[in-house]
């Protein structure tokens, strides 16, 4: 069990805020901070690894103590048995993958773990290449492994996968979670996408100005509960044209448009610019394999 | 979009789909929806909601008792047509409420519908849409 209490004061692009959060995690499960830039879920990854101090508050990983503000414990970075992967690689350039990764052994460390974890990754082909050769895939998933030598109890992943397009995504997400399981890791994670949380966590905290705005499994805190239709988004109307006896209303949903058909009665209560949800019973839309 | 209140009578569950009765008025309605009473908190017997459908899944006939698939179904008496180019929408005062359909004019045509007939309004099971 992994119990995190954290409180400090952020400078944030508004002014102060103070962030104030009580997180606790079971061993073995992915969660994820969801939110907007700026709410201070970096600053709470950065607090765990040390990087950052935190005014009051207390960490306790397995029942030992990381942080105690009123005991006054606080581990080093160093002594913290985390391993976090950034957005940017943070690679060392003149080092081959294999080289970046037996850089980040303990001193008297068994080797062996270097190779599993290449094996892992799926890079035993490009191990001897220097990070300029690869692809951003290909180095996140070597800042990945990197960040596991130390078999570390809490893996923390800062928005790791937003560089890469969407099909790159789904594998770097798929090794994401390999690794998880081999090693029965605790896995942190800070994404933007809702569809990558519902994939990837088994808890989702949304995090809002500091503080968290709501809390539970993805598909619960992402849907709304209010109507039963199971195809629905939210959107903003962006067109309104009356059509015969009916309107037909353009939704911006996302970067995709939609048309819904609607009636004088529903219009009246609209205007361009609204946030609408739009809903849809399950079983009407068709689905179509593309290519 | 139609909306109708009723209350909860029986909730029959596989999996994750629920077949849900409702009793609006003393006619009984079933939606069926991809919730269960452990993911939908709204879902018990004896629970006043709302059955939501779109005008244009409503289906019109004037026989009083239509030999067809479709349960869910309230006679009514037709208040006002409003006619369009392809389609045109007509309200309906039933048991349970207002209700509006859009039909296509050409079907309008065909059943000779009329402001004061007597018609058979139904939708179908997996298109009601259930809230709170």
């Amino acid at each position: 069990m992994i119990h995190i209490a954290l409180q400090k004061k952020l400078i944030a692009a508004n002014g102060e805020m103070l962030l104030d959060i009580d997180i606790s995690i079971e061993q073995g499960k992915v969660v994820t901070l969801y939110g907007d830039s700026g709410a201070g879920k970096t600053s709470i990854l950065r607090m765990i690894a040390g990087l950052l101090q935190a005014d009051k508050g207390s960490i306790t990983i397995d029942k030992h103590i990381w942080l105690d503000t009123d005991q006054r414990i606080c581990l080093k970075p160093q002594q913290r048995k985390i391993g976090f992967v950034f957005q940017e690689y943070a690679l060392f350039p003149n080092m081959t993958v294999k080289e970046n990764l037996l850089f980040a052994l303990e001193k008297g460390q068994d080797k062996h773990i270097v190779e599993e974890l290449i094996d892992i990754v799926e890079l035993g082909n490009l191990q001897h290449r220097k990070p300029e050769y690869l692809s951003g895939g290909q180095k996140q998933r070597v800042a990945l492994a990197r960040a596991m030598v130390r078999k570390p109890k809490i893996l923390m992943l800062d928005e790791p996968l937003s560089a890469l397009d969407s099909k790159m995504r789904a594998k770097l997400q798929d090794y994401i979670l390999r690794i998880h399981k081999q090693y029965n890791l605790t896995t942190l994670l800070i994404s933007h996408e809702i569809g990558e949380v519902i994939k990837m966590s088994d808890t989702v905290y949304v995090i809002d100005h500091g503080r968290i705005s709501k809390q539970g499994n993805p598909i619960d805190v992402f849907t709304t509960k209010h109507i039963s239709g199971k195809f629905q988004f939210s959107g903003e109307i962006v067109q309104i044209i009356k059509e015969d006896v009916i309107y037909i209303v353009t939704i911006l949903i996302g970067t995709n448009f939609v048309k819904i058909i609607a009636q004088e009665s529903e219009i009246e209560t609209m205007t361009i610019g609204d946030n609408v949800i739009v809903a849809s019973k399950a079983f009407n839309p068709l689905l179509q394999k593309i290519n | 979009m139609n909306s109708i209140k009723g209350e909860i009578v029986t909730i029959q569950t596989n999996g994750s789909l629920s077949l849900v009765t409702i009793d609006s008025n003393g006619i009984f309605f079933s939606a069926i929806i991809i919730e269960t009473p452990n993911t939908a908190s709204y879902l018990k017997i004896g629970n006043q909601i709302k059955m939501i459908f779109k005008e244009t899944e409503v289906i019109i006939d004037k026989n009083p008792k239509p030999t067809i698939s479709i349960q869910n179904r309230v006679l009514g008496k037709i208040l006002t047509i409003t006619k369009g180019e392809l389609l045109s929408k007509l309200t309906i005062d039933t048991m349970v409420g207002q209700l509006t359909a859009i039909i296509t004019s050409d079907a309008l045509y065909k059943l000779q519908l009329e402001v004061g007939n007597t018609v058979t309004t139904m939708i179908k099971t997996t298109e009601i849409m259930l809230s709170e």
